[in-house]
């Protein structure tokens, strides 16, 4: 039966945003068998299907008069032409020209004459064919409606019992549930969602176990569980590991940050003012955000976590004193309404600006708490929803008083202080303290000042000296101009305390002792810290006046508070109090609160909207697809009992988000696996019936924040203000890389996208964000192989992965096929040794055999017991005592003719100085000697063998102290055949031979480390495929490895970034 | 992409429903609706991916740069002189008018204070303001008669990239071309977007919006200026041999991953990203690389000269990108500088004297290239302005308001006629009269061009049919078309 609902709905409801056939259709079907039993309807709708369809006023005929109609003829108060189409006894009445339609033909209907020629609607929109098609059968069939017509009806466009049967308005009410217990269904909404599929479906198995640790903890937390958290749930024994794993995963913190983040693009979060190009910063937004983390680590019930957000600052009060924890709490809240761009506090206040302010506002509430587009109605009627200009007006009319245009807050006017009356009166008593100070440095400041004026008249011989003295200390005003022309002639003398520092620099040091002082009392005061928040004046309940086409030039008659008209059963009253005499505040948005969570009869549109969004997250697409719009602009529920069913779940259980978590993720809808089969893809290939689970993709916080983690960076410390964001040249703007912690945490400014997180679709607020997208483009592609972010991730993780390796084993057949790639022969050594120095010749060549990363010595330790000094590295050196030269030895490969090029340098003042010489085959090719100087060290031909030697001695003279040197040398060989190859000391400098065999290890560690499970077999063969090769590219290329960095070390990082990059980690199974 | 439904999905559901009980139910409503209106049967897959495509008939056109005008181009002033406003200038317009700017509202007609001048061999007049457009007068095909019927930015924007006026969620132009014929290269983007260093325009990134398509279909941003793109290039550790070689692996590793899932759209589309990345790293560098075009080039788009350097820049890439195969390069400007509502003469003179020259070098370097021939070139705004006066209460300070009743465009190239006006707005240029042509027309007439049967090019979402004209009246404007 509810396979039926289904195709009913996407053939009626679901079929188009614009057709108001087949949705006639589908009211027709609701309206004979209720909204929410409509299961029952196949039967009877076959008895119906019998009989010619005639269109209905109520059914067919007023939807289109409400689109293109009724707005002149109906909805206010003075008709067009006098005539009234909003009852068809009104059209047969007629207006000015006559009456609108007789009888049962159309052609002598005025209606269809002016209707048919295009002469109504006058504008550029017209009545499609196909409309006037059924205009025309309707007047032809006599004008018939569906029943009796009112008696009476109010001012403006009555609500029809089709506008107020419409899916979305009907209260919640729990459904039917066949219960299966020939599935693997395990809760009620297993069968609500099992019943739905056709008989050959079922759910896919359960995910394996690795699969549902990551998922469940991706999902709620935003985060990759740790090794040690796949560890602990892997090994766990008991049949309810997974649901004690949800339990337990629930209880963390960062649930908050994960669920808050979602929460913040409905509510439109951003650290900017925005509008103008300034789009000034917000210092005091993540206040709210904070607030939202919190309450939802506290699994704050729902209604409260709304009734706070909508009317804290109606809850708080007025301060008894200090500000209560309670009532901050509350004021913090309303956050929620000052996060709508506002560019009247940064150069754009005027009225336009506000009136914008106000009703990106209402979209917020409206889009957020209400599944509406109410902003459609903000000029006239909404056109496809029973949502009036006057409802709009009516909800604009809650919030009026706080937000009043006429009165306006500009944002830093609307700051609240946090400072208690006892950190005030701290501030005041340090205050003191430092004024205290001060006068202690005014009396010195005195004292100095005296000394430097008679220290300087000394110079002067009297009278002059006298004068100058009088002149000086004459009050500036009082000076006569003999005085004034006095000093200007001597301007040493005018000493003021700016210039005291030329005449006593000690005094001057002494007195900036004092404002040291001054200035570290003062930071002692308590930091005065600031809410965001809309608090609404004490007896301010304004008027508020319907504009008419939403300008605010034309204000018409006034609007009650109100409710959406629709939501409010005939007959009751749609207004709220214009004040509430119980509390200072007009208590508007207050009662709009409760009676939005009214437990016994909560709002039908905000809690299916706060339930639809939370499945959204959980499965990537909501039950309605547009969460923002549950309107016949928006998506029809995909399964609407589910809906139900969760909605009154959630009232049931207190308003408990997590409660919600719990049945959906401990459900076989959630928990089974999402790969595909043949049976799900021929019946339902793009899952609208959850045979499987929908793979996602990670949010784009996600994907920053777990490759952070990955790389054992992430810093998990919570709430604060934003993180600095930092702009390169290029103007990418990335989050300043020495605060790695959550993306939530970052500046979320308007104009300064974090370039990452824009890329992967996180939003750049306008006004709200209802739903990402999950875009695939080159340029996330792009992000990651050639982004710092990434790389530098992929850099960390490598590190990590080299420790974690160290202490893990691998089948040594891997670690052979590494081994066997013989590192290349170096043509270069490094050592130090005996040197005959009269014949030329090295008489013992002692290998360097400590490597630091960046340079050669004999020992871990410097200096040496031994050797001393004595070290290599890529641009010079320091030798030893006097028998511990250095020897950088190159070793030719081919024979031939040799020239070199080199430069010398002893860069230190200090010491003696250094000496060095070329030698070759126990002659001397060159020497030199500098001390604090550098010298070209240029040597002709040399013919050589293969395997000859040439080394470049470098040794102290009477003193090792200060011997740092550097000696860059560049030898051309050209062989016999002509060509030429060079070799330059410090492009060829390198550490000890590589062991490959070590990368082997380090590679499955990485897998390891980054996908929760080892590679297999065929996956290790991959990776050691891959670093064969690649350890012949960076061998021939060395300038691929950075310096300091080896050839594996490259490697390594390369597959790290790669495992980043790659699906297995970008999606979530 | 998530909410794309995939047709042949509802296919399965409607054979299996036409078993069992519920069959009699749904025969009842298939019939009913198809009473009243056709049913939504959808049979084709929609194309997922930027491969050519075959067209409906042989194109003339096969490639589109857009060089959108926001705000709304003085008609009046620039493409289409009125005598009878300027012997009226000053006096009462007879008609009604809707303005924007109610407080500044005024019926004073407002005679341009600019001279006309017939230009080429066609005599098309043209205000001093475009010198150089009328230099390739006898290549354009001037639209006099263009309507939106709304005076609002954002509503007739939207009516001009998406089909709706006012409606946001849907592809713009650019994505219905890309969707519709795929991409002659696979190294770049199909349809790429050359922004303003100012800023966005009015409307933002929906400008390119690939609404309900998939991502693929989206405009790419090419950044005003260097780097272009982002990240295009790695760190000269990376670059070549060794990036490849990690684009290997990767994809290796994609691979054996989708194995375990096979089919999923999601999955092969990234690992293809990654190839499209790879190859748009030479071929981005190349196109965008402007330093071996010949000062004569430079030149003839005024990128040697401090006006028009930047404007010429960005229709001198528009043109190598369309040579080596972008589909639809589109240029906006940021803000809406043609939104002349105060100080008429020196604003419009200012932002002529920026585009003008660039906008005509861009035809006759496409002309002289022989690419002219099958490059469809697009100038105009989403709206004209009104022939009465805003006044601000200070001389000199006047302007004009907006106006979608009538306002001028220009076509050229792609089989488009040069050398001819159509169509024609009323006798003080504020409504057009004659030949009317509504952006659904304009879009019908682009698709026409492209070989297509603009209301056979659908994609499926909502279980509906959707075209690019949304169901909306619209005609292939064959009187323009050579």
């Amino acid at each position: 039966m509810v396979r039926r609902l289904l195709l009913w709905t996407e053939l009626g409801w679901h079929s188009s945003t614009f057709d108001n056939q087949s949705r006639s259709l589908a009211t027709k079907l609701q309206r004979m068998l209720g909204s929410v039993m409509m299961l029952i309807c196949a039967a009877t709708s076959v008895v119906h299907a019998q009989e010619p369809s005639v269109p209905h006023f109520e059914s067919d005929i007023r939807p289109i008069l409400r689109e293109y109609c009724l707005d002149c003829h109906g909805a206010t108060e003075k008709l067009e032409g006098g005539l009234d189409l909003r009852l068809v006894r009104f059209m047969q009445m007629g207006g000015d020209s006559g009456v609108a339609i007789a009888g049962n033909d159309p052609e002598s209907s005025l209606l269809w004459q002016r209707v048919s020629k295009n002469e109504m609607p006058p504008g550029e929109a017209k009545v499609s064919p196909e409309k006037k098609e059924i205009l025309r059968r309707w007047l032809v069939a006599g004008a018939p409606t569906l029943r009796a017509e009112p008696e009476q009806i109010g001012p403006g466009v009555p609500l029809t019992e089709e506008e107020r049967s419409y899916w979305a308005y009907q209260p919640i009410r729990r459904p039917a549930i066949t219960l299966r217990t020939d599935s693997r269904a395990r809760t009620q909404l297993d069968s609500l969602i099992e019943n739905a599929m056709p008989s050959e479906l079922s759910f896919s198995p359960d995910a394996s176990r690795l699969t549902l640790i990551r998922r469940v903890y991706i999902d709620l937390l935003g985060l990759l569980p740790t090794a040690e958290d796949v560890r602990f749930w892997s090994e766990h024994t008991e049949p309810n590991w997974y649901e004690q794993m949800v339990e337990r995963v629930l209880q963390s913190p960062a649930y908050g940050e994960r669920w808050a983040r979602h929460w913040l693009d409905a509510a439109g979060y951003a650290d900017s003012d925005g509008v103008t190009l300034a789009d000034a910063e917000r210092p005091w937004a993540w206040q709210y955000r904070d607030y939202v983390i919190r309450s939802l680590n506290d699994d704050k019930p729902l209604d409260r976590f709304i009734v706070e957000q909508l009317a804290g600052d109606e809850l708080a009060g007025a301060p008894q004193g200090d500000w209560s924890a309670n009532q901050i709490e509350c004021l913090t809240a309303t956050g929620f309404l000052r996060m709508a761009a506002d560019g009247t506090g940064s150069g754009d206040n005027s009225p336009e600006s506000r009136n914008r302010t106000i009703a990106d506002t209402l979209q917020i509430v409206g889009s957020t708490l209400l599944g509406s587009s109410l902003n459609c109605a903000q000029c006239h009627d909404h056109r496809y929803d029973p949502i009036s200009h006057r409802d709009y007006f009516a909800i604009r009319a809650i919030f009026e008083p706080g937000l009043d245009w006429q009165n306006w807050k500009t944002p830093n006017e609307r700051l609240v202080s946090l400072y208690t009356a006892a950190d005030r009166q701290q501030a005041a008593s340090l205050e003191e303290e430092a004024q205290t100070i001060a006068q202690e440095k005014n009396v010195k400041q005195t004292e100095y000042m005296q000394k430097a004026l008679e220290q300087e008249l000394m110079k002067y011989e009297e009278p002059l000296r006298g004068e100058l003295r009088t002149a000086y200390e004459t009050p500036g005003d009082k000076r006569t101009d003999q005085q004034k022309m006095l000093l200007d002639k001597n301007p040493s003398v005018n000493i003021s305390p700016g210039v005291l520092y030329q005449y006593l620099p000690d005094a001057a040091e002494d007195l900036k002792k004092y404002d040291a002082r001054i200035a570290e009392v003062r930071t002692k005061k308590p930091i005065e810290k600031f809410l965001q928040v809309l608090a609404e004046p004490a007896n301010h309940a304004v008027v508020t006046k319907l504009f008419h086409r939403g300008d605010f030039n034309q204000p018409m008659q006034e609007i009650k508070p109100g409710k959406l008209a629709v939501l409010v059963p005939e007959g009751e009253s749609t207004t709220f109090a214009d004040d509430d005499t119980s509390i200072p505040t007009t208590g508007r948005r207050l009662a709009f609160a409760r009676w939005l969570t009214r437990s016994d009869q909560p709002n039908p549109l905000l809690v299916r909207s706060l339930v639809n969004r939370v499945w959204m997250h959980h499965f990537g697409k909501g039950i309605v697809a547009t969460p923002g719009d549950f309107g016949r602009l928006g998506n029809t529920p995909s399964h609407p009992e589910v809906l139900q069913w969760l909605a009154t779940e959630l009232v049931d259980k207190q308003w408990s988000l997590k409660e919600l978590h719990r049945m959906i993720l401990t459900s076989t809808v959630y928990r089974q696996s999402s790969a595909r089969h043949s049976v799900g893809d021929a019946a339902d290939p793009d899952n609208l019936l959850y045979w499987r689970k929908p793979i996602q993709r990670l949010d784009a916080e996600v994907v920053r924040d777990a490759m952070l983690q990955t790389a054992s960076e992430l810093n998990r410390a919570m709430f604060g203000a934003p993180l600095a964001l930092i702009e390169d040249d290029a103007g990418q703007v990335s989050i300043d890389p020495n605060q790695p912690r959550r993306s939530l945490y970052a500046k979320w400014r308007r104009t300064q996208p974090v370039a990452l997180l824009q890329t992967f679709d996180a939003p750049v607020m306008g006004v709200n964000c209802d739903v990402r997208p999950a875009s695939t483009v080159a340029t996330q592609a792009l992000m990651l192989m050639n982004g710092d972010f990434t790389i530098a991730q992929a850099q960390k993780l490598a590190q990590i992965t080299r420790q974690v390796a160290a202490h893990s084993e691998i089948d040594p057949k891997w670690q052979g096929d590494l081994a066997v790639i013989q590192p290349p022969v170096p043509t270069w050594q490094y050592g130090t040794g005996n040197i005959h120095y009269e014949n030329g010749t090295v008489e013992s060549f002692q290998p360097l055999t400590h490597f630091t990363g960046s340079q050669w010595q004999t020992s871990p330790t410097l200096p040496d017991p031994q050797n001393g000094w004595v070290l290599l590295h890529a641009q010079g050196g320091h030798p030893g005592n006097k028998n511990y030269p250095t020897i950088r030895r190159w070793i030719a490969p081919t024979a031939g003719n040799v020239s070199i090029e080199g430069s010398l340098g002893h860069g230190s003042e200090n010491g003696d100085g250094v000496e060095a010489i070329i030698l070759h085959k126990g002659s001397i090719a060159g020497r030199w000697a500098v001390k604090h100087a550098s010298a070209a060290t240029p040597v002709g031909t040399l013919q050589i063998m293969a395997g000859d030697t040439i080394d470049f001695v470098v040794h102290c003279r009477e003193h090792e102290t200060s011997d740092s040197f550097t000696w860059n040398v560049e030898i051309k060989l050209t062989s016999p055949n002509g060509a030429s190859e060079n070799f330059a000391s410090a492009a060829g400098f390198r550490g000890p031979a590589e062991d490959y065999s070590k990368l082997a290890g380090q590679l499955r560690a990485a897998w390891l480390q980054v996908y929760f499970r080892s590679p297999t077999a065929d996956e290790m063969d991959l990776l050691i495929r891959f670093a064969q090769q690649q350890i012949r590219l960076l061998q021939d290329e060395p300038h691929r490895v950075p310096a300091g960095s080896t050839v594996s070390q490259q490697v390594l990082v390369n597959v790290c970034q790669t495992l980043l990059n790659s699906n297995e980690f970008l999606y979530v199974d | 992409m998530m909410d794309t439904p995939q047709p042949n999905s509802r296919r399965a559901w409607l054979a299996q429903a036409g078993m069992g009980v519920g069959a009699l139910a749904l025969q009842w409503m298939l019939t009913d609706a198809q009473a009243q209106a056709k049913p939504p049967v959808l049979k084709d897959k929609p194309y997922n991916d930027l491969m050519p495509r075959p067209t409906h008939f042989p194109a003339t056109a096969k490639a589109m740069i857009s060089l959108f005008q926001h705000g709304g181009p003085s008609h009046m002033d620039l493409t289409d002189p009125k005598p009878e406003l300027t012997k009226r200038s000053g006096t009462d317009y007879p008609g009604d008018v809707h303005f924007s700017f109610v407080n500044q509202a005024s019926k004073k007609l407002l005679g341009t204070p600019f001279k006309f001048f017939h230009r080429g061999q066609c005599g098309m007049e043209l205000s001093e303001l475009l010198p150089h457009t009328g230099e390739i007068a006898d290549d354009i095909c001037l639209i006099r008669s263009m309507h939106t019927g709304a005076n609002g930015h954002e509503v007739s924007i939207r009516y001009f990239h998406g089909g709706i006026p006012g409606i946001l969620g849907r592809p713009t132009l650019g994505s219905w071309m890309a969707y519709a014929l795929g991409s002659e290269t696979q190294d770049l983007p199909a349809y790429m977007v050359l922004t303003d260093p100012g800023g966005h325009p009015v409307d933002g990134v929906t400008n390119w919006s690939n609404g309900f398509m998939p991502a693929m279909f989206q405009g790419t941003v090419l950044r005003p200026k260097e780097p272009r793109i982002f990240n295009l290039q790695p760190p000269p550790n990376l670059a070549g041999t060794s990036q490849r070689q990690n684009l290997d692996l990767l994809q290796s590793i994609n691979q054996r991953h989708l194995q375990s899932h096979p089919g999923e759209a999601e999955l092969e589309a990234r690992i293809a990203s990654y190839e499209l990345a790879a190859r748009m790293q030479l071929a981005a560098t190349d196109a965008l690389d402007i330093s071996k075009e010949s000062a004569a080039t430079l030149a003839l788009y005024g990128i040697d000269q401090p006006e028009t350097r930047e404007y010429g820049t960005r229709c001198l890439l528009a043109r190598r990108l369309v040579e080596r195969g972008v589909r639809f390069v589109q240029l906006f400007h940021a803000g809406q500088p043609w939104d002349n509502h105060s100080a008429l003469k020196p604003s419009l003179t200012s932002i002529c004297k920026r585009t003008d020259k660039p906008v005509a070098g861009l035809v006759k370097d496409l002309k002289q290239r022989g690419l002219l021939d099958s490059t469809l070139v697009h100038w105009g705004g989403e709206i004209g302005r009104l022939p009465v006066t805003q006044q601000h209460g200070t001389p000199g300070q006047e302007g004009r308001d907006h106006n979608g009743q009538g306002f001028s465009i220009w076509l050229a190239g792609g089989g488009i006629r040069g050398g001819m006006a159509y169509g024609a707005t009323d006798e003080f240029g504020h409504k057009a009269v004659e030949n009317v042509v509504t952006p659904n027309d304009f879009q019908a007439t682009i698709m026409h061009l492209f070989g297509l049967q603009w209301d056979k090019i659908f994609y499926p979402y909502n279980n509906q049919k959707q075209i690019i004209t949304a169901q909306r009246a619209a005609r292939v404007v064959r009187e323009i078309v050579s």
